[in-house]
């Protein structure tokens, strides 16, 4: 029985044929290398040596011994949650106040994007001038301006504002596509429903949140889990305007790997990090989908 | 992932204009306090690549001195002749064209055909591979670092187009298969049945219907996957070492160490050399592109 098949007289060959290479290719990039990683993250190993059967000692020591694994841990987390402000945050006031323009929101939509074209090296680049002291960047600029010169700081170098610093740049520059992606639902929410709703009084806000927002929820919940997968697995940016620093302050895990990896050369330690990664990944669209999928038949 | 049905190509976006409009309102304050809002934002997306080619155009003291909002007091395109003698732009570029054009043609092809396997010539374990194809989805892509450089150099793949190649092919296929998957439901069985009774078979059906059929959908799938492949750091870091393979953001990274001082305009130069041409492709097709990246996610 099967029932979703259109063609009637194909044979068993033909599927192979087109289902293999595929399946190929996606198994050699993607799905070998995640059991490996699995089975690495039991040895000790450093890539030229014999590698050695450590059975749960890397996750031990990850879970038991290593401060700077719970850094990189609680950055990570903060890294996300400023993104998530700023994607998903951002992207939902500025698609809502778009659909109540006339004119030029091809033009806003397209402008808003661009940063989403640029490569991350480009962006770190940017963000380095942008936060700079000495020669004074832009930021430091406009505070001095505004008279809020005591907050001017060089943003990459201080303890206390280097991760909020990196993580910006990240939700800066995918904020566009959010907005693109919700401004899309939300036009689609059908117009007879809003307008029986203000013929009823409802107030702008009641409007947002009984008509409009419980229509775009199913969009809402695929953005909140785009966004959320992208913030966990952020490494350019950070990597390349701070590599960490200064000290553990803006660690996060992908980068503690990536150090553990090639830097230390400790595969086995690294895969047993990048396993964590994989985990939490999959904890937090569990997570999204039942939050937010409660909530919606609540 | 969480979808709704949706048509496979999705319908041009004409906004409605809002009844209001019509009705001559005097201006309100929320409408005018959302368009001051608006315009804060979009200069806070845009002012920073504005002043990032302003800069590629400073004499080097202007940069060092000057106030960084100022215009710059003369143009000069010092800057840019000094980029290009240090780096080697156009080798950069060309081989992110090619790792860019490799990717595609895997991702585009590939995914066509798992979409047909799946979707129209069906079979019993269907579901699975769907399922797995998802996991590449949520799977964060540094999971396949350790292991890959481990196989590369098993295999002797480091350090060359193949070793990017294939990670970014491999982990852009699956969005890629349920693109497609999604617009072959949409192909009538009628097509298939009518072709099957002339006498065609699966590979023939492939290439004079399904193929041709496809092509929309192609476009969408090269526009948003090429954004990622072109700008792909963390690969090209990890498998590429020589000079002759770097992309262009490892070739922009090399820069400032190329330079032992940190030339700023110069970089900054180099910077809008490079993003020039992915950045031209999206101002031309950037109405493609934006539904692409619609349909890509509310489908994903």
């Amino acid at each position: 029985m099967q029932p979703n098949r259109m063609l009637p007289n194909r044979s068993r060959t033909s599927v192979l044929v087109f289902l293999l290479p595929p399946l190929l290719l996606y198994g050699a990039a993607v799905l070998f290398p995640i059991l490996q990683s699995l089975f690495l993250s039991f040895f000790s190993w450093n890539g030229i040596s014999d590698m050695e059967f450590v059975g749960l000692d890397n996750y031990v020591r990850m879970f038991v011994a290593d401060d700077i694994f719970w850094r990189a841990f609680l950055n990570a987390l903060l890294y996300l949650a400023i993104c998530l402000v700023l994607q998903l945050g951002g992207a939902l006031l500025v698609a809502s106040l778009l659909t109540s323009l006339h004119r030029g929101r091809e033009l806003i939509k397209t402008l808003y994007l661009l940063p989403a074209v640029i490569s991350t090296v480009a962006i770190a680049f940017l963000f380095v001038r942008i936060y700079s002291i000495d020669p004074v960047g832009l930021l430091n600029q406009l505070l001095h301006w505004m008279g809020l010169g005591s907050l001017e700081r060089p943003w990459l170098s201080d303890v206390n504002t280097v991760l909020a610093a990196v993580s910006a740049p990240e939700g800066w520059r995918f904020t566009g596509l959010y907005m693109l992606i919700i401004y899309a639902a939300l036009i689609a929410v059908p117009k007879e429903l809003e307008e029986a709703a203000v013929l009823d009084g409802a107030s702008r806000w009641t409007l947002f949140t009984k008509i409009r927002f419980p229509y775009i929820r199913p969009v809402w919940i695929t953005t909140t889990i785009m966004a959320t997968t992208y913030g966990l697995r952020g490494f350019d940016i950070p990597y390349l305007m701070t590599n960490g620093g200064p000290g553990q302050s803006s660690e996060l895990l992908t980068t503690y790997m990536y150090k553990t990896a090639f830097t230390s050369t400790d595969f086995g330690y690294a895969s047993t990090i990048s396993v964590f990664i994989v985990i939490e990944c999959l904890v937090a669209v569990g997570l999204i989908l039942f939050l937010l999928k409660r909530k919606a038949d609540s | 992932m969480i979808t709704q049905a949706a048509p496979a190509s999705p319908p041009e976006v004409v906004p409605p204009r809002p009844e209001v409009s019509r009705r001559r309102r005097k201006p309100n304050l929320f409408r005018t306090l959302s368009r001051v809002l608006i315009m804060l934002i979009v200069i806070v997306q845009v002012y920073p690549l504005a002043w990032l080619f302003l800069t590629s155009l400073r004499t080097e003291e202007d940069f060092a001195t000057g106030d960084p909002f100022a215009l710059p007091g003369s143009l000069t395109w010092e800057n840019y002749a000094r980029a290009f003698e240090t780096g080697d732009l156009g080798r950069n570029i060309l081989n992110s064209f090619v790792v860019t054009m490799g990717a595609n043609v895997l991702i585009v092809l590939l995914g066509m055909m798992a979409a047909y396997a799946i979707q129209v010539l069906g079979f019993r374990l269907s579901k699975l591979v769907r399922g797995l194809f998802l996991i590449g989805i949520i799977v964060p892509v540094q999971i396949a670092l350790v292991p890959l450089f481990i196989d590369y150099s098993a295999v002797n793949l480091l350090d060359t187009y193949q070793s990017m190649i294939i990670p970014l092919a491999g982990f852009s296929l699956p969005m890629s298969v349920y693109l497609f998957c999604s617009f072959y439901e949409y192909i009538p069985k009628e097509t298939y049945e009518a072709a099957s009774l002339d006498g065609a078979g699966p590979y023939r059906i492939f290439g004079l219907i399904t193929l041709p059929l496809s092509l929309n959908t192609v476009v969408t799938v090269v526009l948003v996957n090429s954004i990622f492949i072109w700008n792909d750091f963390i690969f090209a870091n990890t498998f590429v070492l020589s000079e002759d393979l770097k992309t262009i953001p490892l070739g922009l990274q090399n820069y400032i160490g190329a330079m032992g001082k940190v030339d700023w305009t110069a970089t900054f130069a180099a910077v809008c050399v490079t993003i020039t041409p992915l950045l031209l492709v999206f101002l031309v097709l950037n109405k493609a592109m934006i539904q692409g990246m619609e349909s890509g996610a509310t489908k994903g």
